[in-house]
């Protein structure tokens, strides 16, 4: 039982990461992206490269990752970022697709649509992590830091910015402020951050392909967001622990049919979400009232 | 004082609960089928091969005691695979895992090995699936097994020679490519064209004018789902008159209704739905009787998935040896051969069956059954 409340806790620490990295954007920025689930796959599939064929070593894996994911995203954002509200999801919606068309016939890189077997167990100062508490333990010591950072982040005058692009970007403009600049800044950090998740989530499970990173894993972050609480510190990881935990208790009712669970919950997350979206708008954590992101 | 009543009430129950006695031989096994999303509905085709076999194990008491089947949702992607395949094994205890889909079974075979756990596919057909380590088991006939199986039967007995591949460009369509490189100059038949085309393509009226310059003997055609029936169609609209060859993946209903398909020819594992042998008999009008129509290979894979585990256990308990991933290994070692549906199945050394092969023709009725061939 241990072991498997290991695993659960385990990604549910990559998705908070995952989580917290998008509300960065989403909930102090504004900036609505259904591509982050192409910056998670960049991280994971450059640390499985880089771990497959130079080292698994984790101080160099995960450096790698974010480099790689944050000059990509300022490759891929900047033209994207010239737009706004609705028209930046519809931009990030194509940068999905690209990606996974990418992921899945780059094979030399991601393996193609058969994706990457035989990644090795990571290591840190020459120590391979295969034991389950240790990774958990890894992956709660990357979630801290990525928590840190963003919240030092936003209480800076960086954040202050994020917040006034949220509000009125126009106004932010009037006031001075290179609104392009705080955005593209923003989106390159929450993508180096999202790389963190990548890695630590191709190193867990030794295997990695682009169904990982498809759009349903980009909405299922945006809910994580959305239920837990957008634009607020805690938020993002209450949403990521509860989504991650639904069905893995769905499961547990041994009363409801095996085979109808899946609808099951279906049914039920649609239930919650339209209850949510009624009674509490700003999330979980968030204000009862409607959020202004 | 009411509420701790209550608890107190509720805790000797538990407990009450916990103590009853469960036989010694009741044994569970674990399912990690897609039983939401959009490939739920195969969740419920292979189930339903899976309850059949546990209903018939449980009525014959092949095993001295009950056997169950805890499913899990895998929803055909990797994470909630991998999170159904750590609760299968670290709290429900299964020695033993039905598999589904490529990527969930690539994503569960690190689980799989490091807790030594059996996990059988019976649906994917990819040869990279026969690569996942001993306690990674295939009863499926993997794509390869399928060229090799009608590249003679082409050559000798229909005298084609030349033949053009149009492959999708993923491991399963690379594998075949590979396979025909070895498998045709073998046997007397030569490579002329291999084309791939993206897993996303639906257009091919271009690689159809390639085909009709190559001037093939033989069209093979190694795709899957709706772009294995826009290539069909296309080809045919665009003049190409060769036969057309295709392994497991033109038994659908589809491929058999589609007018430009008749004449094709496919392998499948050698399944004979009207054989007298009383497992497959047995098998074939249960099913009929439960859902009112003919079961399908996959239906039967996963019928045999779970009746191996019972064959298994029940020379395990003759031994007097515990039902461990570890013990089903080694008797399926030992073993080797197994009375399952459709006849005597064989496993080869890397945990792949091997089974007769058989050649069918689209003929618009469901297919009729041209050759069987016995694959190496």
């Amino acid at each position: 039982m241990l072991a498997y409340l290991l695993n659960l806790a385990t990604l549910i620490c990559i998705n908070a990461v995952l989580a917290i990295t998008l509300n960065f954007i989403m909930g102090y920025a504004g900036i609505f992206s259904l591509s982050h689930a192409i910056f998670f796959g960049v991280g994971a599939y450059t640390a499985a490269f880089f771990a497959t064929h130079y080292s698994a070593s984790l101080f160099l894996a995960m450096p790698v990752a974010m480099v790689v994911a944050g000059l990509l995203s300022l490759v891929l954002a900047l033209p994207a970022l010239r737009v706004r509200g609705e028209y930046f999801v519809a931009a990030s919606l194509g940068l999905q697709v690209l990606g996974v068309t990418v992921f899945s016939e780059w094979k030399s890189v991601t393996g193609g649509l058969g994706g990457v077997i035989g990644i090795p167990p990571v290591e840190l100062f020459g120590y391979a992590v295969t034991d389950p508490t240790q990774f958990f333990l890894l992956a709660l010591a990357c979630l801290i830091p990525v928590l840190l950072i963003t919240s030092a982040l936003l209480r800076s005058s960086f954040g202050r910015n994020l917040k006034a692009i949220r509000d009125s970007e126009s106004a932010a403009h009037a006031f001075g402020k290179n609104v392009a600049a705080i955005k593209t800044l923003s989106v390159v950090v929450s993508s180096a951050l999202a790389a963190v998740a990548g890695t630590l989530y191709a190193f867990y499970l030794g295997f990695i392909n682009v169904e990982s990173f498809m759009l349903d894993t980009s909405v299922l972050l945006m809910a994580m967001v959305i239920i837990g609480g957008t634009g607020t510190l805690l938020g993002p990881i209450v949403g990521a622990v509860l989504l991650m935990l639904l069905p893995s208790l769905f499961s547990y009712m041994s009363f409801l049919p095996q085979t109808e669970i899946g609808a099951i919950q279906q049914i039920a997350y649609g239930v919650v979400m339209v209850l949510l979206m009624i009674y509490r708008p700003g999330g979980i954590v968030g204000s009862g009232k409607r959020s202004q992101a | 004082m009411s509420i701790l009543k209550n608890i107190v009430t509720a805790v000797l129950v538990a407990g009450a609960v916990s103590v009853v006695p469960v036989r010694a031989a009741d044994v569970a096994i674990g399912a990690l089928f897609p039983m939401s999303g959009l490939n739920a509905s195969y969740g419920d085709i292979f189930s339903s091969g899976a309850n059949l076999a546990r209903d018939h194990i449980n009525a014959d008491n092949l095993i001295g005691g009950k056997l169950t089947i805890q499913y899990e949702d895998s929803q055909a992607l990797p994470q909630q695979g991998v999170i159904g395949m750590n609760k299968l094994v670290n709290v429900e205890k299964v020695p033993y895992v039905l598999s589904a889909f490529t990527g969930v079974s690539k994503a569960i075979s690190t689980v799989a090995g490091r807790s030594k756990t059996v996990a059988v596919n019976g649906g994917g057909v990819g040869p990279d699936l026969a690569e996942l380590g001993p306690y990674f088991w295939n009863i499926i006939p993997l794509a390869n097994y399928e060229v090799r199986a009608i590249i003679p039967y082409l050559v000798n007995e229909r005298k084609l020679k030349r033949f053009v591949l149009v492959y999708i460009d993923d491991p399963l369509g690379q594998s075949i490519r590979k396979e025909m490189e070895t498998s045709l100059p073998a046997a007397g038949g030569q490579l002329v064209e291999a084309l791939s085309v993206p897993a996303s393509a639906q257009q091919f009226g271009g690689i159809a004018a390639r085909v009709r310059a190559a001037n093939p003997d033989v069209v093979y055609i190694a795709s899957y789902g709706s772009q294995q029936l826009q290539i069909v169609k296309q080809f045919r609209d665009n003049g190409v008159k060769q036969l057309m060859v295709s392994y497991t993946a033109f038994s659908v209903p589809e491929i058999n209704a589609q007018p430009e398909a008749l004449g094709a020819l496919y392998t499948t594992q050698f399944m004979d739905w009207n054989s007298q042998d009383p497992i497959t008999k047995r098998f074939v009008d249960d099913y009929k009787k439960k859902y009112n129509k003919m079961p399908t290979a996959y239906i039967a894979n996963y019928y045999n998935a779970v009746r191996l585990f019972a064959l298994l256990t029940q020379q395990l308990q003759k031994k007097g040896k515990p039902v461990t991933g570890e013990n089903l290994l080694a008797q399926r070692i030992e073993s080797k051969s197994f009375d399952l549906v459709g006849g005597k199945v064989t496993f080869s050394e890397n945990g792949t069956v091997v089974m007769p092969m058989q050649i069918n023709e689209v003929d618009g009725k469901g297919g009729k059954t041209v050759s069987v061939a016995q694959s190496k």
